[in-house]
């Protein structure tokens, strides 16, 4: 046997990788740099002007300055004063208060329902599951919007809970559906088979098993509730069905739009208008965070 | 939607229907529109009566605390209020069927008669608003996929985003402060001009700004979902196929993905239709469009539940009706969809 001589071979394909490479210690570096700082850091402001108003409000949000109704911004009044002479600088962080417990609030009861119903929905069985359903169903057919209008057209005059109830009951649906096809896909895997034949019982079941499988798939959903029902809290004020103009918030202060745009007073459309979609994005952005990337593939076009 | 089978168990009825497949599917999906209509109405029924509102107050005002014990119970017979409240749904039932829907607390008349001349100007906005937006989502999606990562795309996400987030009725307020106050373009409210409802020029001139805001409240969502489907096809295998055939990325796209992505553009057409409606009540509510959205908040403001209810029934059929039209249509341009009645092994 003579030696082998490595020269007369050839090595082929030296870019061939049969699988991606396998990263598995991350630093902790590239993690951070993904979070959307700039939404982080705004909403962290609004949300502490809000908490601080008492320090950072220059004027009493419950007063009505009559000698000064209609004012363009000054450096007295920061963001001019509204048609009933209250100043908007000092109304805006007070009724982003409510605005922000709204959304909090509405996130907490949308969550509770939707997997409160998801899951006794992917739990039941199969004639269960298609009635449970129907109703999930029956009730998407009828417009958001509309639904609200219907249980606040019954309803008397509004308060921030009553609202924010009315809210949550029209928008858990599709978180619902979301907790149901989880808890389908988890009630048949072998773990909770084990779990069963071991005598655990159904609230130990939901609570170590089915909880902690689905949150990452219904944490987007979830802090997007909460631009949602900020958006609903702010429509349903502005349409003047919402709270009442005395219970400040974004939306109970833009509904003296319609009455800006008589007198053209543009500071008192776009200020609060500003807060709350300052809000909407750096929320929505913070959510996006959640979402998994499905597009590892490299694209074929 | 179920397909109704279990309720065609009877086997000389799925004789009769094997033959006539087309009767069948009819008859299925007239099921299916009934059954879910009346849940709808139960549930919508339940919902305005379970509320905590006074409806006798609402339709009586004030003269309700001269009115003696007799009188109050003769009211409460006279608006359906007596009983328990199955006997009142069945009551309301009854009567919704022969199409007396109650009065409407507000302006006392039939609800029906109040609703019947504003469904068209709502059916005009509400479509020419649901046929653009799906259009302009389409083109944007396709854009989007044309160039992933490019500078279209990430101008179109950035932008798309934003604009998602503007509150509809905020970006109403601003386009009327802007092109009918300050500019004076565009008129800021009605559905026409008075005594020019047959004008054809008015009435685009009065749809443009509802639209906008129709169209900016609701395009990113969908052109969004559109992208990322196109996105997920363009990494399957065939994708690859039709380019080394020689395809260019624009044929591959429209003859391809988007072809194969066309079921899912009409489910979720079908899915969008409420959220569509949310958004014409909403715009119709800001540029006080007489339509039955602005009929509904107007309604909410003065607890004319009577109203509401028809509302609420009439927008819930439309998107049963919708949704029912989305899975034939489905079956039609995506034969994999199709149920066939005939298994495999019964050939």
């Amino acid at each position: 046997m003579g030696e082998i001589d490595l020269s007369s071979f050839e090595i082929v394909g030296t870019g061939y990788k049969t699988q991606d490479e396998i990263v598995l210690k991350k630093s902790l570096l590239p993690a951070l740099k993904k979070l959307p700082w700039l939404s982080i850091i705004v909403l962290s402001i609004i949300v502490s002007g809000c908490v601080f108003a008492d320090h950072i409000s220059n004027h009493d949000p419950t007063m009505y300055y009559l000698d000064h109704i209609n004012e363009p911004p000054s450096h007295e009044f920061y963001f001019g004063t509204d048609s009933m002479g209250r100043d908007l600088y000092s109304i805006i962080w007070y009724g982003g208060r409510t605005s922000l417990m709204v959304g909090m609030l509405g996130m907490v009861l949308v969550t509770l329902i939707g997997i409160t119903y998801g899951s006794i929905n992917g739990m039941v069985n199969t004639r269960g599951d298609l009635l449970l359903q129907r109703i999930v169903e029956v009730f998407h057919c009828i417009p958001t919007l509309l639904l609200a209008l219907l249980l606040l057209g019954t309803l008397g005059k509004q308060s921030v809970l009553s609202l924010t109830v009315v809210i949550a009951i029209v928008s858990w649906f599709a978180l619902a559906r979301i907790v149901r096809s989880e808890v389908r896909q988890i009630r048949n895997n072998e773990y909770v088979l084990a779990a069963k034949t071991m005598g655990s019982e159904f609230p130990h079941l939901v609570r170590v098993h089915l909880i902690p499988n689905i949150i990452p798939a219904i944490m987007f959903v979830v802090i997007s509730s909460i631009s949602a029902c900020i958006t609903m809290e702010a429509t349903l004020s502005f349409l003047g069905i919402g709270l009442p103009l005395d219970i400040l918030s974004w939306g109970s202060i833009l509904s003296l739009a319609n009455r800006a745009l008589l007198t053209n007073t543009w500071w008192v459309i776009i200020f609060p208008g500003i807060f709350l979609i300052a809000t909407l994005t750096c929320i929505s952005s913070i959510a996006n965070t959640f979402r998994k990337d499905t597009n590892k593939k490299p694209n074929r076009l | 939607m179920s397909n109704g089978a279990d309720i065609l168990q009877n086997k000389r009825w799925s004789m009769i229907f094997r033959q006539h497949p087309l009767l069948e599917k009819i008859l299925n999906n007239l099921l299916i529109l009934v059954g879910s209509i009346f849940v709808l109405s139960i549930i919508v029924f339940v919902f305005a009566r379970l509320s905590p509102g006074d409806p006798l107050l609402a339709f009586y005002g004030d003269a309700l605390e001269f009115m003696g014990p007799a009188e109050l119970d003769a009211a409460r017979a006279r608006l359906g209020l007596d009983g328990p409240i199955y006997i009142q749904y069945i009551h309301w039932l009854a009567n919704a069927a022969t199409g007396n829907f109650g009065l409407s607390l507000q302006y006392k008349i039939p609800a029906m008669d109040v609703i019947s001349p504003l469904i068209v100007n709502t059916l005009i906005l509400g479509i020419t608003g649901y046929i653009l937006v799906f259009t302009l989502a389409i083109l944007v999606a396709i854009g989007c996929a044309l160039h992933e990562d490019g500078l279209f795309d990430r101008i179109a996400c950035q932008l798309g985003t934003m604009i998602y987030f503007i509150p509809a009725f905020w970006l109403g307020l601003c386009l009327v402060l802007i092109f009918s106050i300050n500019l004076n373009w565009l008129p800021s409210s009605g559905a026409y001009d008075f005594g020019m409802s047959g004008n054809l020029v008015n009435r685009i001139e009065h749809l443009i700004l509802p639209l906008t805001i129709m169209i900016g409240s609701h395009i990113w969502y969908y052109a969004y979902m559109i992208r990322n489907k196109l996105l997920d096809e363009n990494r399957k295998d065939y994708v690859l196929l039709a380019k080394a055939k020689g395809l260019s990325k624009s044929e591959i796209i429209w003859k391809h993905s988007l072809r194969n992505v066309a079921p899912t553009i009409i489910n979720l057409m079908a899915i969008s239709i409420p959220h569509v409606l949310s958004g014409t009540a909403i715009a119709e509510a800001v540029f006080n469009y007489p339509g039955i959205g602005n009929m509904a908040v107007i309604a909410a403001k003065y607890h004319d539940y009577n109203l509401l209810m028809l509302l609420v029934l009439i927008s819930g059929s439309i998107v049963i009706i919708a949704s029912i039209v989305a899975y034939s249509i489905n079956e039609v341009v995506d034969p994999r969809m199709k149920d066939t009645g005939v298994t495999v092994w019964e050939k």
